[in-house]
């Protein structure tokens, strides 16, 4: 039989290691999902998932990489509704009565601040209509305008580059199709206009 | 006198106490009768809640929670109670508590069944209710709260059933219970109502999502107020007892009971005034829910009533009861007793359940008011619970009667 | 009765006995009679109650899906006989051919979310698409995510407007977005009596609705109001069906079961965003996997300034806002 002395000593060793085990546990638990994501370096291997179908036909190699690598950005130009422009805007002169209104007429230009607003040309290249043109002269593939628009939109451009901004299409998994910034945005009117909400949320009636 | 082999003797009991609860004057056969009635609208109204779904209840997702367990959190408390009569007569041996001890347990089973089938009929699947059992099912001990209260209600019944039938089978045998045999378990019981009413306010004092819950003084409030409700009710009880029948019920009892409710009211109104001095001296988005229930937001102000009604209930019972005006004369007791048990189920039924839920987590207000299926059901479960302590008190007090008897003439 | 030593006591006692004995035959058979007629009542009532009433094969495919265990305690034979149960009934009750998933989680994925604050314009296409993806009953219009519309000075979606129906975007206002955080360390994990929710191993929280006993502990636990209850049975008109489910998922929930958002686990376990996400127009929601130091949901977390909703509360939701 042990002594109290024996028994008051074998309860503070007891007490003392539950003490000490549920801090260790608590401490080794600590940082939550932020802690798995910091220790998360690995990168995932996006043809793991398997179901992920390739990457659809109308959409380019992207110009710059994102951070995991290359990815794809959808096709402008079997979108837009009269392109080839060069149809139209070649060595012949375009002999058609009020031509800005008549063939670009639909086109309302609100783009720029209202002291600032930009014009035709700020974007499309004079000399070849089938592109868009930089500010410093550099010509640009109409798929590939998001190097026109990071011009200005410098900070959506590195967000979209890295995700924040803009849309990857339908697949979370396997290779990176994002929007193109015509995709969402028209680039003569490119802020959204307002429209009514899809639906609403019942009120609660009690 | 023969011994009777002990399974006769047992049969003979049972059949002794079936046919006790069920014989009686003409006024007992209706009255018994009545609570029939009302359970069977109670079950009415059930089978309308399980053809249609809960959706014939006002409950909603934000008010997901309603009279149902409003009224389950409050006979927690009420069952609870039983100890503040099992503690006097067991452990200080007083004999005025002695003599009605067995009342306070079969109350408290009966608080206890009503509680439970409370649960039962608010679950969305009680058909599915064995996925909650261990071994069978999964039983999320101990982590879930709910659990912890499935398994302490159901050993308390146990323990409030089975201590009072076996003091109950030596009484009807004429002989004394022997003390080994029960005064451990009754040890248990005394520490496991503390327990239930703890774990019942543990459910919601658990919930950080909740602010108007998640506060440390909800397991002290809910003893509290539940030694006042408890006792308030078992002493209007007694005085029932004492005029409808033939057993008798000294002066002394009333008045130690008095004082058991009249220092449990007190502390109650202690720790309501703390909880309302948290809200309102520096309210912060928390208090919403404190506001919603004492003045009312965004025009929703259905409970403010409730609660102030409560509340004067409350303060005018507990200062009848402390001052005592009419010196323990029943008519000053009693309604001030039933003043009190009312003030503490609007306050800690409704005026609990409903402020906890509302505003939602997204800040939406909703009024509630419970159904008529609601409230038929709560009817229903109300008969069910006195009929069960009618039946289970008869036979309960004329073994008692007739011991007391022997006793005293022997 | 011996033990009475008085003899008019016992005479008493005994024609007591008597008439108690009598009147206690009336009433006993008077309560057995009421019994009997409750007891009927509720059976036939029983019998009409949803879900028990229709074909024998239907009756046998409840019956046997009754007594199924857990989901996360299914053998692969069970799953599989379950789904096969479940994709049956589905075709006798609404008439539409399901397909419905058990695929468990992609190896080395945590899912998370990033909510675009400056992006969101109110359009509401996440909810609506987030209804039909989802299956949700449209009796009560039930919602998995909330949209407010916030005016400035406070960023969170309790301080906002969660019933607008305007021309959106107003001037002036800005729109937010609530719903299941699938918080890593949740309340209503902890809360639920039968471990009917719990979170899988790519980070969602997940129901296994027939488990689910309908206590509804878990949204009083729910800071976030991320859980929805079936208070009537739910109502999708079969040609909305949804018909690529999943078990944890879409599929169809009955009457007394807690649901919620799932992150859409039948679509992106297979790679795909959730509905809502693909159905945003501006933007606004990105989804990813929090383990791959390439994604964008990562480059978010990094990038952008971002917060979580009552992240003192310690639930590590891995539901993110952020502002351009």
């Amino acid at each position: 039989m042990k002594t109290p002395k024996q028994k008051k000593y074998g309860l503070v060793v007891v007490l003392g290691l539950m003490i000490i085990l549920t801090g260790w546990n608590a401490y080794s638990e600590k940082g939550g999902v932020a802690q798995t994501i910091k220790n998360a370096k690995s990168p995932f291997d996006n043809g793991s998932v398997a179901s992920v179908p390739p990457a659809p036909v109308d959409t380019v190699l992207a110009q710059v990489r994102y951070q995991g690598g290359s990815f794809r950005v959808e096709t402008r130009k079997d979108k837009m509704t009269r392109f080839q422009c060069s149809q139209c805007h070649n060595k012949q002169p375009v002999a058609v009565a009020n031509a800005v209104e008549t063939a670009h007429g639909d086109i309302t230009l609100i783009h720029g601040d209202k002291d600032k607003e930009l014009a035709c040309f700020t974007c499309h290249a004079k000399d070849n209509r089938d592109v868009l043109v930089t500010e410093k002269g550099i010509n640009v593939d109409m798929d590939h305008s998001y190097q026109l628009c990071g011009q200005c939109h410098f900070r959506q451009k590195k967000d979209w580059i890295g995700g924040a901004h803009g849309k990857r299409v339908s697949w979370w998994a396997g290779d990176r199709v994002v929007k193109n910034c015509a995709s969402c945005h028209d680039p003569h009117a490119p802020r959204f206009e307002k429209r009514w909400p899809k639906t609403y949320s019942r009120p609660f009636t009690e | 006198m023969t011994q009777k082999s002990s399974v006769r003797q047992l049969f003979g009991f049972m059949t002794d106490v079936a046919r006790w609860s069920l014989s009686g004057g003409i006024g007992y056969q209706l009255f018994l009768c009545l609570l029939v009635v009302f359970m069977m609208l109670g079950v009415f109204a059930y089978l309308v809640q399980w053809k249609l779904g809960l959706t014939v209840t006002h409950m909603s997702d934000i008010v997901s929670w309603g009279f149902y367990i409003a009224n389950f959190t409050f006979l927690v408390g009420v069952a609870a109670a039983a100890v503040m009569l099992i503690l006097p007569s067991y452990i200080f041996k007083d004999e005025h508590f002695h003599h009605v001890v067995i009342i306070g347990e079969v109350v408290a089973v009966g608080a206890l069944i009503m509680s439970m089938t409370f649960v039962f009929v608010d679950l969305g699947r009680p058909l599915q209710g064995w996925h909650i059992l261990p071994i069978i099912g999964l039983f999320n001990w101990p982590s879930s709260l709910l659990t912890w209260d499935i398994l302490v209600l159901n050993v308390y019944l146990v323990l409030n059933l089975s201590i009072p039938a076996y003091i109950l089978y030596c009484h009807y045998n004429q002989r004394e219970p022997d003390p080994r045999k029960y005064r451990p378990f009754v040890f248990i019981s005394i520490f496991w109502a503390f327990g239930i009413h703890l774990i019942t306010a543990f459910l919601y004092e658990g919930l950080p999502a909740r602010p108007f819950w998640n506060n440390p003084l909800m397991g002290p409030r809910f003893l509290a107020s539940a030694f006042a409700a408890g006792p308030a009710l078992i002493t209007v009880l007694l005085a029932i007892i004492h005029n409808a029948t033939t057993f008798k019920i000294p002066k002394q009892t009333f008045n130690k009971l008095r004082l058991i409710i009249v220092i449990s009211a007190i502390i109650n109104l202690i720790m309501l005034f703390s909880e309302v001095f948290k809200e309102f001296y520096f309210p912060t988005h928390h208090s919403l829910s404190a506001e919603y229930l004492y003045f009312g937001l965004d025009g929703h102000n259905s409970l403010v009533p409730w609660i102030w009604t409560a509340v004067s209930i409350n303060i005018v019972g507990t200062l009848l009861l402390a001052f005592n005006p009419g010196k323990n004369r029943p008519m000053v007791l009693l309604p001030a007793c039933v003043l009190l048990f009312i003030g503490i189920w609007i306050e800690k039924g409704i005026g609990l359940i409903v402020p906890g839920l509302v505003p939602s987590p997204l800040g939406e207000v909703v009024s509630y008011a419970p159904s008529w299926v609601e409230i038929s059901i709560a009817l229903g479960v109300l008969a069910l619970g006195m009929f069960v302590v009618t039946i289970l008190l008869k036979p309960a007090l004329i073994i008692e009667q007739r011991f007391e008897t022997n006793n005293e003439t022997v | 009765m011996g033990f009475l030593k008085n003899k008019s006591c016992r005479q008493q006692i005994t024609d007591e006995h008597r008439s108690c004995q009598d009147a206690g035959r009336r009433a006993f058979l008077k309560k057995a009679v009421k019994a009997a007629a409750i007891g009927s009542t509720a059976v036939v009532a029983g019998c009409q109650a949803p879900g028990l009433l229709g074909s024998k094969e239907e009756m046998a495919l409840q019956f046997q899906e009754y007594f199924k265990a857990h989901y996360r305690l299914m053998t692969e034979k069970e799953r599989d006989a379950t789904i096969i149960r479940l994709e049956r009934l589905a075709k006798l009750q609404k008439g539409v051919d399901v397909q419905i998933s058990s695929k468990g989680a992609l190896p080395g994925v945590l899912y998370g979310y990033g909510f675009n604050v400056t992006r969101c314009e109110g359009y509401m296409e996440c909810v609506s698409a987030c209804a039909r993806e989802n299956n949700l009953d449209r009796k009560s219009n039930t919602q998995y995510i909330r949209i407010f519309e916030m005016e400035p000075g406070q960023m969170a979606p309790n301080a906002g407007n969660g019933k607008f129906f305007n021309e959106v975007p107003v001037d002036g206002r800005f729109y937010m977005g609530a719903q299941c955080n699938h918080c890593d360390n949740a309340p209503c994990i902890k809360a639920c009596p039968t471990k009917a929710t719990y979170r899988e191993p790519d980070g969602i929280v997940v129901v296994d609705y027939d488990w689910c006993i309908g206590c509804r502990y878990c949204m009083a636990a729910c800071p976030y109001y991320g859980r929805r209850f079936n208070w009537n049975e739910p109502v999708v008109p079969a040609n909305e069906i949804t018909r690529k489910q999943h078990y944890l998922g879409n599929r169809q929930r009955r009457r007394g079961q807690m649901e919620k958002c799932t992150f859409c686990v039948q679509r992106t376990r297979e790679g795909r965003l959730p509905a809502c996400a693909e159905a945003c127009p501006t933007g606004a929601r990105i989804f990813g996997n929090l383990l791959d130091p390439n994604s964008e949901i990562r480059f978010v977390l990094e990038n952008k300034k971002v917060f979580r909703w009552k992240e003192e509360l310690g639930t590590d939701p891995k539901f993110w806002y952020f502002i351009d």
